[in-house]
């Protein structure tokens, strides 16, 4: 029996035709039609390698109606399609050179080292504004002050400090570089929280802490400096907020994190459209990778990762199950029709609270609902309401310790309203004020009695 | 009328023994791309980038360097301190302020950015390396065998139920073709091939939207040319090619691939007109006609804002760096290189000087300023007409005034009109031997108005108008014709007699051709 198992293994491993995982039964009906094909053609058939490309019942109609020329004809074409699947170095470039001759190599990488510091000042963060009560001006984060270096983090005990990540290699339509900018110039973050009525600034020292340098033509180079820089954030007691940025930035956003508080310490809340789960992509990373990076590189365990939301197109069998043999608790916008918002969200809250003390907390803007997020750049139809995807992100951000939170993948040239943009923000703000409100001593559930029943009975 | 000119062309080379070199003749076995994990094969210094020259130190600032090390000292004064400690005076200036622990931790700043700005081998990849054990690695180019499909002869293929009309959007309505013998057997003069790029981009919506929308609403690329009085569609068989796949995660990767189809397309004689797409896409696009043609034997004519031979930095493509990177590989001389509309911010000195050095013709928004338009419009045309030049157009939608296309990947106001660009592309298009052509940067979500993506349409029917006149003939300096241009019923300019001639000798050689 062993011997068997491993020889199937090996005949799998063996198979010229990787991917060949089962076989396929030619259909009775059928059996004449394969007499026609060699034993390559025939092994490559029943392999099932070929129904990689073609479905099924596009094969059987093909072996039903073909005659021997042309039945072997397309076997033919199909073999020599996947034997040109794969990487072969003689024909393919297996990594893309850089100019490694370049003076500026690493440019736009390194802060300005201390010594070439034009302007000497103490640390801690300091105000963009002339006035006291401004209005407008230098458009920042949450209006908040601004901070560039950790020491200005230390000096001002900054608790949250809002940092643009500004990539821009979305997989659908890409303009998320500008997703920072945009974010800061529709200044509606650290708005009170309607329930409790905590206002942000007056429990937490906030802090706009810019961005964060990205190498545009290059994600895999960009995941270096921004885990570096997230890490080094952490490191000094403060809450990294990130704004992409297309998605592929989450996996450096929690590798930064994971670096200071360590791996597996934290739980993922995940809201997104996608499940990001590729597997066997020929990058290494991208947005369509990221969830896949976290979970096997251990940096999150996926029985403390939680998903809502998902319906975009690569929601499918295989990935599914891929979830769940990594354990992670998925919640799609299947279970959410079947069960109701209210109901998903008790048993998400619920599997949160039974996870970790700490938690990261992130949305793609693609679970949001076009409606309320035209903007978003792996846009999904029949997606979640923003006061839906608000409650969730409050509560789970002022029930536990958040070591970060990162929003991705606004892209905010679609969105002519700007509509998206106070969604995003709305987003943002619902963490900042979940944040605030634990910072303040009080339960999630704590609900101030002035903004019930008119405040009197 | 194609398989003619084909025909007469192989001849010349046969009898002449030209080294015409088509693509089925050299077929180069391995394409010449980068494969494994090889370092780029040519010099990648940029000869712009030079030293400034090191200064000499006072005696007097001797006290502040005593902590330095000789070496420490000789950086201090080297070219790669200039950047940060500017100028002798500057730099003495800069001294003094400092007590010499200061100096030694300036200096060491200083160093330390110099070094880490450049590669280093163990600490930098040199490289993006791709995930070669992927089962799917090249699905995004693999090609779906014809064999798939119920069987069809080769040609292009109308999508439509109505002679052609109601199928699927096609650029301009004009027929699918899927393959080189789809080309060959429909005698095919101009293959427009959608090539959605879009990570060099500055604005990133160039990618299959661009190519989408240009098949929607590009309608007037299978239109009537008033002003020639001829409809291209009618005169050459122009067939809309297709998407070619591209990996909007890794530019250099896609960029053999375009090259292959580009080469593919050129190697039967046709045209290749390529709409996208961010402006990356001029290095495969003149590299695949080099392969055909043969290395410095096809001129360049680029519309643009920018210069786009930028160079230097750590990637070795993006939409700045086509230029620089074809004269870099030897597929076209600098001397012949034509640049047109140039006016953002760079290049500054160096870049210019660098042009001018190495005989590239710039036609700056700065000339037209001083010399009007009409002026740099007939020497532009004169210079893109030499005698045997073979001419590829690349023509970046920010040539034009955003005030006509606004959805491009980087606008700069100041710049052309349509009427000016209509002109001077059907003209380029009729006057010269044009090869190639592109049309690339188009963002269609910048715009909701469409208004870029129709003046984008006029702008590749135009060069289709000149390729139709260059095929009949009418090449004569800005032909127009003498019966839509003038209404020559009275003798309002003095020449009404010119024009009713002129009309009536193309009705009579009509006549004749119809005998």
């Amino acid at each position: 029996m062993r011997y068997a198992l491993v020889t199937l293994i090996l005949a799998l491993l063996l198979s010229p035709f990787e991917g060949a995982l089962g076989q396929w039964s030619v259909p009775d009906s059928l059996g004449a039609k394969v007499s026609v094909l060699n034993d390559e053609q025939l092994q490559f058939i029943t392999s099932g390698a070929a129904l990689e490309f073609i479905p099924e019942r596009q094969l059987e109609h093909e072996l039903a109606t073909r005659d021997a020329h042309g039945l072997r004809t397309l076997v033919d074409d199909l073999m020599s399609v996947a034997r040109e699947m794969g990487y072969d170095p003689e024909r393919d470039m297996g990594a893309t050179p850089l100019n490694i001759a370049s003076k500026r190599f690493n440019r736009g990488t390194l802060p300005t080292p201390e010594p070439l510091r034009e302007l000497k000042r103490d640390a801690g963060p300091f105000s963009v504004h002339r006035y006291l009560f401004p209005k407008s001006g230098v458009p920042t984060f949450a209006g908040a002050k601004v901070a560039i270096w950790p020491e200005d983090l230390v000096a001002g005990k900054v608790d949250v400090a809002i940092i643009g990540v500004p990539s821009n290699a979305s997989s659908g339509r890409r303009d998320a570089a500008n997703g920072p900018g945009a974010m800061r110039a529709t200044n509606t973050i650290a708005t009170p929280d309607a329930q409790s009525l905590v206002k942000p600034h007056d429990v937490l020292s906030v802090v706009d802490y810019g961005d964060f340098s990205v190498d545009w033509l290059s994600t895999e180079i960009a995941v270096k400096h921004v885990t570096d820089m997230v890490a080094e954030t952490a490191a000094t007691g403060a809450i990294p907020m990130l704004v992409g940025g297309d998605t592929s930035m989450l996996y450096p956003g929690v590798k930064g994190v994971a670096r200071v508080h360590g791996k597996g310490s934290f739980g993922l809340l995940q809201l997104n459209a996608h499940p990001d789960s590729e597997r066997y992509g020929d990058h290494t990373v991208s947005d369509r990778q990221a969830i896949f990076l976290l979970l096997d590189e251990g940096l999150v365990d996926g029985s403390e990762t939680v998903q809502v939301g998902m319906r975009g197109s690569a929601v499918d069998v295989d990935t599914l199950q891929w979830l769940r043999s990594k354990k992670v608790r998925y919640h799609t916008m299947a279970e959410i029709q079947q069960r109701g918002f209210d109901n998903v969200l008790k048993r998400v809250l619920r599997e949160v609270e039974k996870g970790p003390d700490a938690f990261f907390v992130s949305i793609d803007v693609s679970v949001i609902d076009p409606a309320q997020m035209v903007a978003a750049g792996r846009i999904a139809p029949n997606g979640l309401g923003i006061d839906e995807v608000t409650r969730a992100i409050r509560h789970v951000c002022a029930a536990k310790d958040i070591v970060g939170f990162e929003i991705t993948d606004m892209a905010p040239m679609l969105d002519v309203s700007r509509v998206s943009v106070v969604n995003a923000n709305a987003a943002l703000n619902a963490c900042l004020v979940g944040i605030a409100v634990r910072k303040a001593g009080l339960d999630p559930n704590y609900i101030h009695p002035l903004v019930l029943d008119h405040g009197q009975r | 009328m194609a398989n003619d000119s084909v025909r007469t062309v192989l001849l010349l080379v046969t009898v002449l023994g030209t080294h015409v070199a088509w693509a089925d003749q050299q077929s180069p076995s391995k394409p010449e791309h980068v494969i494994g994990e090889q370092a780029y094969p040519f010099d990648s210094n940029d000869p712009r980038d030079v030293d400034k020259p090191p200064i000499e130190l006072p005696d007097s600032v001797a006290p502040k360097l005593g902590l330095l090390t000789p070496e420490e000292i000789e950086f201090l004064k080297s070219g790669d301190a200039r950047a940060f400690a500017g100028s002798a005076e500057d730099t003495v200036d800069a001294l003094n302020e400092r007590t010499p622990e200061e100096v030694k931790a300036w200096v060491n700043a200083m160093q330390h950015v110099v070094e880490h700005n450049h590669y280093r081998e163990g600490r930098d990849s040199p490289n993006i390396p791709l995930n070669t054990e992927s089962p799917n690695f090249n699905a995004w180019r693999l090609q779906r065998p014809r064999s798939m499909d119920p069987d069809r002869e080769p040609g292009p293929v109308p999508l439509g139920r109505y002679d052609g009309d109601g199928g699927p959007p096609t650029f301009g309505g004009h027929p699918l073709a899927l393959s080189k013998e789809d080309l060959v057997a429909g005698e095919v003069d101009v293959a427009i091939l959608g090539a959605p790029l879009n990570m060099g981009s500055g604005w990133r919506d160039s990618g299959e939207r661009a190519t989408a929308d240009l098949r929607l609403l590009g309608w007037p690329m299978g239109n009537s040319d008033q002003y020639i009085q001829i409809n291209a569609s009618e005169v050459l068989n122009i067939v809309d090619y297709g998407d070619v796949a591209v990996d909007n995660d890794n530019t250099e990767r896609s960029m053999s691939h375009i090259r292959d189809v580009v080469r593919e397309i050129a190697s039967t004689g046709a045209i290749p007109m390529i709409v996208g797409g961010d402006h990356s896409l001029e290095y495969p696009n003149v590299a695949g006609l080099a392969d055909v043609y043969g290395k410095e034997k096809v001129s360049v004519i680029h519309f643009d804002s920018h210069y786009d031979a930028w160079w230097g930095g750590n990637h070795l493509i993006g939409h700045g760096y086509p230029v620089y990177r074809l004269i870099n590989e030897g597929h076209v001389r600098a001397a012949d290189y034509i640049q047109v509309g140039l006016r953002s911010s760079g290049p500054g000195k160096s870049g210019f000087k660098w042009m001018r050095e190495n005989g590239m013709r710039y036609h700056n928004m700065a000339e037209v300023e001083a010399r009007g338009w009409d002026a740099v419009l007939d020497r532009v045309v004169a210079e893109a007409s030499e005698e045997g030049r073979k001419l590829h157009i690349s023509f970046d939608i920010d040539v034009l005034d955003p005030a006509f296309t606004v959805a491009t990947g980087t606008p700069v106001p100041g710049g052309l009109t349509m009427r000016e660009a209509i002109p001077i592309v059907r003209r380029l298009c009729a006057e010269s031997n044009v090869v190639g052509f592109d049309l690339v940067e188009l963002h269609p979500a910048l715009d909701p108005t469409y208004k870029t993506t129709l003046n984008s349409a006029h702008i590749i029917k135009a060069c289709l108008t000149g390729i139709a006149m260059n095929k009949e003939g009418l090449t004569a300096k800005h032909y127009l014709s003498p019966l839509s241009s003038e209404h020559a019923i009275d003798d309002y300019y003095g020449d009404q007699q010119q024009y009713l001639d002129a009309t009536e000798a193309e009705e009579e050689e009509k006549d004749e051709g119809a005998k």
